[in-house]
């Protein structure tokens, strides 16, 4: 039998994290703006500043050109985060316009309808790329160990901490799965794999569940809180040095294309 | 915010020239952001701000950092930035740095010399019958062009070809120009480059200057006053006034026909890219391109080059915080280039070309150093090459 989640705890604690974020931005808002002030003109956000934005923010052509195999392990990790976080994101939104009848009958097309399929393979499908990320980025740090590697334990953690997560996703769906079973649950194509009975649990599915529910929903909370002390930080921040550097550049007229075929010497 | 945007991948180390000569986190931009970040948010103690202050100013800020971060971390910016904060705060550049920054700002150039010598070379290569013309002053006549010979080759005795031959090729071009002689400016770019708090005041003065004399096209045969002129004045100077380097120009005239290479110079070089052209103003092609157009010379590029070109460390003030980094710097360049077989390595900067030549007498190698002017002269007019116009000045100061 399914347990009830605890969602009320839950969602205090989403806020507290938020609450907590919030702070933290605007404190580190508060140590930049102590810095010298450079102007941001919009008008230099033409068509070329744009373009590189979106090349290398989506594609990281900037990585391709100096390792491809640190550029298959972020594409990864970026990709398999921002989908799931996506797919979570709308599930909720999804999920609180069904209950004021403003959903069009989403909600219910994508949690047990026709779109559950589509549902099912997004989630596993990012979740395989987000793992294979995590593993790649760690063996890249203890395997390859290239020169420029920083002995950061805060940034092993953090991949760490993300692998665990996207372990407790699948471990959360294959016990779902297994107290209410599906049809469409051979969608699932990662989730299916982790079937309780594999690993001898055949009794407490109820227990085992609401506890892996806990530990996947309350770490994916944790993370607002963790983001601002954390290499995560660079998610936010990447993209906008990125417009404003390049824009700058676009001010001078010496605005650089990374090649992408030529060089390729650090690993 | 560019502190906490570094994703601490550590590509700047891997590609940071000085950090070869100096393995040294704090050398490298990650180790400086670091500590940057620190300062800012729980300070450093003595021995670790010394540490970061060392990093600093050995860092011949050549952007290649910046062209190899994912987050396109502005970095050179950042550490300009950085030295005119702590230059605020009363925390100064090394001593030999505030002596040359001294003499800029007190004798309007970076040799301490009299305003009244930088434009005798264009009267010596006159007397000398190394020009087709004599060079006349902005004051007397206001041409369509500027050229802007800046500190070094107007003063710096063995540079001083470098104006003589860009001078001559203006002319063989058909290029009708003036130079400001004696009311030439430095471009200030050097205090940019090293901190100096008083930069945008002195930008602001030589830009009214331009604008006041009605110049309307400034070519220029420095990169670092390239730099300075096109980048750093980027906001200060209107865009009515084009800001060329003279190889952009010399590139131009030889593509319409105006300047036409015929010698054959049967030479195998390799290219430096300085990197105030090449990475701080993405010019590669042009100088390339005049190399290409000469009949006989072949160039072979060496394994670095273009973004990812290697530094002589001459720039961002290094070569007077630290000598012997430099000297290392450009002696790492130089086996570079010896591994191409070339004969000669070629620039279109007087500052790399003194920089290079400090690689040669560290590694006793026997490749030769040429500014990119000396190569085009021996194709268009061999007559004003570098030895006939050492000889004409040599013997016109002992006359």
């Amino acid at each position: 039998m399914m347990h009830p989640a605890p969602w009320i705890l839950f969602w205090f604690f989403v806020i507290c994290c938020h609450l907590y974020l919030d702070y933290s931005l605007y404190r580190l808002w508060k140590g930049w703006s102590r810095g010298m002030k450079t102007g941001f003109a919009i008008r230099r956000l033409k068509m070329p500043v744009v373009r590189i934005w979106l090349y290398e923010v989506f594609l990281q052509r900037q990585l391709f050109s100096l390792s491809v195999m640190r550029w298959l392990v972020h594409q990864c990790i970026f990709w398999g985060f921002i989908s799931l976080t996506f797919l979570s994101l709308t599930k909720f939104i999804l999920l609180l316009l069904s209950r004021i009848s403003f959903d069009a009958g989403l909600h219910d097309f994508f949690s047990q309808g026709a779109g559950y399929p589509f549902t099912k393979l997004w989630g596993d499908f990012f979740g395989l790329i987000l793992f294979a990320g995590c593993a790649g980025a760690l063996a890249r740090r203890f395997v390859l160990r290239p020169v420029q590697t920083a002995h950061d334990q805060t940034d092993t953690f953090l991949t760490v901490y993300l692998l665990l997560m996207t372990l407790s996703g699948f471990m959360l769906e294959s016990l779902r799965m297994a107290l209410s079973p599906s049809d469409l649950d051979q969608y699932a194509f990662i989730g299916g794999l982790f079937m309780p009975a594999r690993f001898g649990i055949v009794a407490g599915l109820g227990t085992w569940h609401a506890g892996t529910w806990i530990i996947h929903a309350f770490s994916g909370a944790a993370i607002l809180a963790y983001l601002p002390h954390s290499k995560l930080l660079h998610s936010l921040l990447a993209p906008l040095v990125i417009a404003l550097n390049a824009a700058e550049e676009e001010g001078r007229k010496d605005m650089y294309w990374p090649k992408t075929k030529q060089y390729r010497p650090t690993r | 915010m560019e502190m906490e945007a570094c994703a601490r991948c550590g590509e700047c180390l891997a590609w940071c020239p000085a950090y070869a000569q100096d393995p040294r986190e704090s050398i490298c931009s990650r180790g400086k952001l670091g500590s940057l970040k620190r300062i800012v948010t729980s300070g450093l103690n003595g021995e670790e701000m010394k540490e970061f202050l060392e990093g600093l100013y050995e860092c011949s800020a050549c952007g290649q950092c910046h062209i190899v971060c994912p987050v396109r971390i502005n970095t050179h910016e950042l550490w300009e930035r950085a030295r005119e904060s702590l230059v605020k705060a009363g925390i100064p550049q090394p001593e030999e740095q505030i002596k040359h920054l001294t003499a800029i700002r007190e004798c309007n150039n970076s040799f301490a010399k009299p305003q009244t010598e930088r434009g005798l070379w264009a009267e010596t290569a006159w007397r000398a019958g190394l020009l087709k013309e004599p060079v006349r002053l902005w004051k007397e006549y206001q041409a369509p062009v500027l050229y802007f010979a800046g500190c070094t080759a107007s003063f710096d005795p063995a540079m001083q070809t470098v104006a003589v031959q860009s001078a001559r090729l203006l002319q063989e071009a058909g290029v009708d120009f003036s130079i400001l002689g004696p009311d030439e400016p430095c471009c200030a770019s050097k205090l940019r480059r090293m901190g100096d708090p008083g930069f945008a005041d002195a930008a602001q003065q030589r830009a009214d200057l331009f604008l006041r004399s009605g110049i309307g096209r400034i070519i220029v045969s420095c990169a670092g006053c390239f730099k300075g002129l096109h980048s750093d004045y980027a906001g200060i100077l209107p865009a009515s006034v084009e800001v060329l380097h003279l190889t952009e120009y010399l590139d131009r005239l030889i593509r319409e026909g105006n300047l036409t290479p015929t010698r054959n110079v049967p030479m195998k070089v390799t290219y430096h890219d300085p990197c105030h052209l090449g990475r701080h103003n993405q010019i590669y092609r042009e100088p390339r391109n005049i190399l290409h157009a000469i009949p006989g010379l072949s160039l072979i590029e060496m394994r670095r080059h273009g973004p990812f070109s290697l530094c002589c460390g001459m720039g961002g003030g290094l070569k007077l915080a630290k000598p012997e980094i430099q000297k290392k710097m450009s002696a790492a360049r130089i086996r570079q280039a010896e591994e191409t077989g070339a004969e000669a390595i070629v620039t279109p900067c007087q500052t790399c070309q003194m920089g290079l030549m400090t690689g040669t007498e560290a590694t006793s190698s026997g490749l030769k150093v040429y500014h990119i002017t000396e190569m085009l002269i021996r194709s268009v007019c061999p007559e004003a090459d570098r030895a006939h116009i050492e000889k004409a000045f040599t013997e016109t100061e002992t006359g």
